[in-house]
């Protein structure tokens, strides 16, 4: 399946030469989750990324839905 | 450790031991059991019988790093309860140096009469006269003050605001780089600051005479935890150094919990715009800084300087919280004019939050229009000239709603919220209801456990029990003088027992097992209720505003679901 993704924070550096207007356009497996789309970002656990779709934050484990937004985000304690 | 009490009606200094109650104790913990102590609670906060104190944290000027903190506390004008307002920059680190637990400040000037405290390197404090400051802004004044007294000084100080005693009255700390864009800017300790007739405290910064660590080896190998812990997370080592707080815009945005247009909507149109990722770009491309050290003993870096197209400096540092309370619920989305306002507040002497919150409130009356940066920076302006709007203004966005005869006022007493919207982020909202500081995010943010998926921000299951124990150890750990960036050591498996061997190898003293933060926190938050209660306050104002239970929240279409009973257990200890 294809998904969109964004990237925030300093995650945008994973990938050469990134648009953050436009974001990127990943394909991986039908099955793939929320962890297997972060490893083929190789986003490692210790960035603390965040996965946002609708609004809502995703679990590691949730699978993906062919065609989805993500928002990819590094979790921040406060400001 | 000593206290310096200065009493502002006759112009005397005394200096005293600690007395016992206050060992261990700095930052909050050292302002709010003071003010529960020896402030009168139903006094006026603009009158001789409150006291404002000044405290570094206990461990600020130890060799820990990110320990810059001050705390400043009072009775506040804005809540009419108990308040401390902590901020950064070098000040904490030059009192520490010097020994100095707190400064508290008696009394009152006669009218009209101004002075300014200096604490020399010998830890001598002297009041001198300051009427040629009157009426100056905190830039300029600084400035003067660091040309007279010499570079190698920390100030502290209000502006125009403040003298007005404006509840919205800031006092700013100076940076690294000797410019007052630090503040302890919540609950209108500026104001308090302006009713003594006190305009600035000016610290040498060259003091060698810090409180003796009891156990010097103990210390080292605890602050091995902290800043090991410090060092790897993502947070401190990597997102604040790039982007500073303002990295907060676009998850909380994404979560629709961004409260816009006076906080009729959870996602603000434009927020691309305003985001840190967009701030950064701004910054690097004009050639301006987003890595920058604002205080003493700071390894994290989260500071930055906003310029001009020019490549002129225009502020700094441009924050998560003040992009909200100027941006998100004006409308504006220019980052130009959302920099431009931070100075003028930094300037004028305001909280930013407060101060946007409430320009806010005025737009959503039909004062002006949401988005108009003109107006916004006009009604600013007015603050400074002490206009009768300007005065309403001032003291921040309940006065505007009762001006306007306008409901949708986003408060909790008195005090604004911050860029968190409790419909989108139920503990958040329970934190502000609750904590004695009135609608506070640095009191319990939970904004870190919604991002890591621990607690769902919609669900009522787990809100309670997460704001408490928030609270509890923010109120411990606002006593250290410790940066809420490096909070992140707390999340360290050995984390909370780390601050506590620090505090032991300090003083020399076992404390019971859990003593940092459950004991510390409870202890302050008790006493801070304690005064809220004498003052008055009643359960009744521990609630969020009405309409947060009553006008859905976009993009969730939520409304607050906490119960009042539910509220009243949060802090019932």
């Amino acid at each position: 399946m294809k998904v969109k993704v964004k990237l925030y924070g300093t995650l945008s550096s994973n990938v050469p030469e990134y648009k953050p207007s436009q974001g990127i356009e990943v394909e991986i497996p039908d099955d793939a989750t929320v962890k297997d789309l972060l490893a083929y970002l190789e986003i490692s656990e210790t960035r603390g990324a965040a996965v946002i779709a609708n609004g809502r934050v995703l679990n590691a484990n949730d699978e993906l839905q062919n065609g989805s937004s993500l928002d990819v985000f590094q979790s921040i304690h406060g400001g | 450790m000593k206290f310096i009490r200065v009493n502002m009606s006759d112009k005397s200094i005394h200096v005293e031991d600690v007395p016992q109650e206050y060992a261990g104790l700095g930052g909050r913990g050292l302002t709010s059991i003071l003010v529960n102590a020896e402030v009168p609670p139903q006094c006026d906060p603009l009158g001789p019988e409150n006291k404002l104190i000044f405290a570094p944290g206990f461990l600020t000027g130890t060799p820990l790093v990110n320990t810059s903190r001050i705390s400043v506390g009072a009775k506040s004008p804005l809540t009419g309860g108990i308040k401390e307002s902590n901020a950064g920059g070098t000040i904490g680190a030059s009192l520490g140096h010097l020994g100095i637990t707190a400064v508290i400040v008696e009394g009152q000037a006669s009218d009209g009469d101004l002075s300014l405290l200096h604490i020399n390197g010998q830890g001598e404090a002297t009041l001198i006269p300051a009427q040629g400051y009157k009426g100056m802004r905190t830039y300029a004044l600084v400035e003067k003050l660091l040309a007279t007294y010499g570079e190698k000084n920390s100030v502290m100080c209000i502006g125009p605001a403040g003298e007005y005693q404006f509840a919205s009255a800031s006092v700013q700390s100076s940076d690294v780089d000797g410019r007052p864009c630090r503040a302890a800017g919540r609950g209108g300790m500026g104001a308090v600051m302006g009713a003594k007739g006190l305009k600035a405290l000016v610290v040498d910064q060259r003091g060698k005479n810090a409180d003796v660590i009891a156990n010097p080896q103990a210390f080292k190998e605890a602050t091995k935890v902290v800043v090991e812990a410090v060092k790897a997370d993502h947070m401190s080592a990597e997102v604040m150094p790039n982007l500073g707080t303002a990295a907060l815009v676009a998850p909380v945005n994404a979560m629709g919990a961004f409260p816009s247009y006076n906080a009729t909507k959870g996602q603000l149109d434009g927020w691309e715009k305003i985001s840190g990722e967009a701030m950064a770009e701004i910054i690097k491309e004009r050639g301006g800084k987003t890595t920058h050290r604002g205080c003493d003993k700071c390894m994290i870096h989260c500071s930055n300087e906003y310029v001009d197209e020019d490549g002129k400096f225009v502020t700094s540092s441009l924050e998560y919280e003040t992009i909200w309370a100027t941006g998100g619920m004006t409308g504006i989305t220019d980052f130009d004019v959302i920099a431009r306002l931070d100075y003028l507040c930094d300037d004028i002497g305001l909280d930013t939050m407060n101060t946007g919150v409430a320009v806010a409130v005025a737009m959503d009356a039909g004062y002006r229009a949401f988005g108009d940066a003109e107006a916004a920076i006009e009604m600013v302006e007015e603050i400074a000239k002490g206009t009768d709007f300007g005065r309403i203004l001032g003291n921040g966005p309940a006065a505007v709603g009762e001006h306007f005869d306008h409901p949708r006022v986003p408060v909790v007493k008195r005090q604004s919220i911050a860029a968190y919207d409790p419909r989108g982020m139920l503990g958040n909202g329970i934190t502000y209801a609750t904590s004695p500081m009135g609608a506070d995010h640095t009191a319990g943010n939970v904004v870190g456990a919604y991002l890591e998926h621990k607690l769902d921000p919609l669900s009522p299951e787990g809100q309670v029990d997460t704001s408490r124990f928030l609270q509890i150890a923010m109120a411990a750990f606002d006593c250290m003088g410790q940066c809420f960036m490096a909070n992140v050591a707390l999340l360290h498996p050995d984390g909370f027992g780390a601050f506590q061997k620090l505090i032991e190898a300090k003083t020399g003293t076992q404390f019971e097992d859990g003593y940092f933060p459950f004991g510390m926190g409870t202890r302050i938050l008790k006493a801070e209720k304690e005064f809220n209660r004498k003052a008055g306050f009643t359960k009744q104002d521990d609630r969020l505003p009405k309409f947060f239970y009553e006008e859905p929240l976009s993009p969730h279409d939520k409304v607050f679901p906490i119960s009042d009973a539910e509220l009243d257990s949060v802090l019932e200890f």
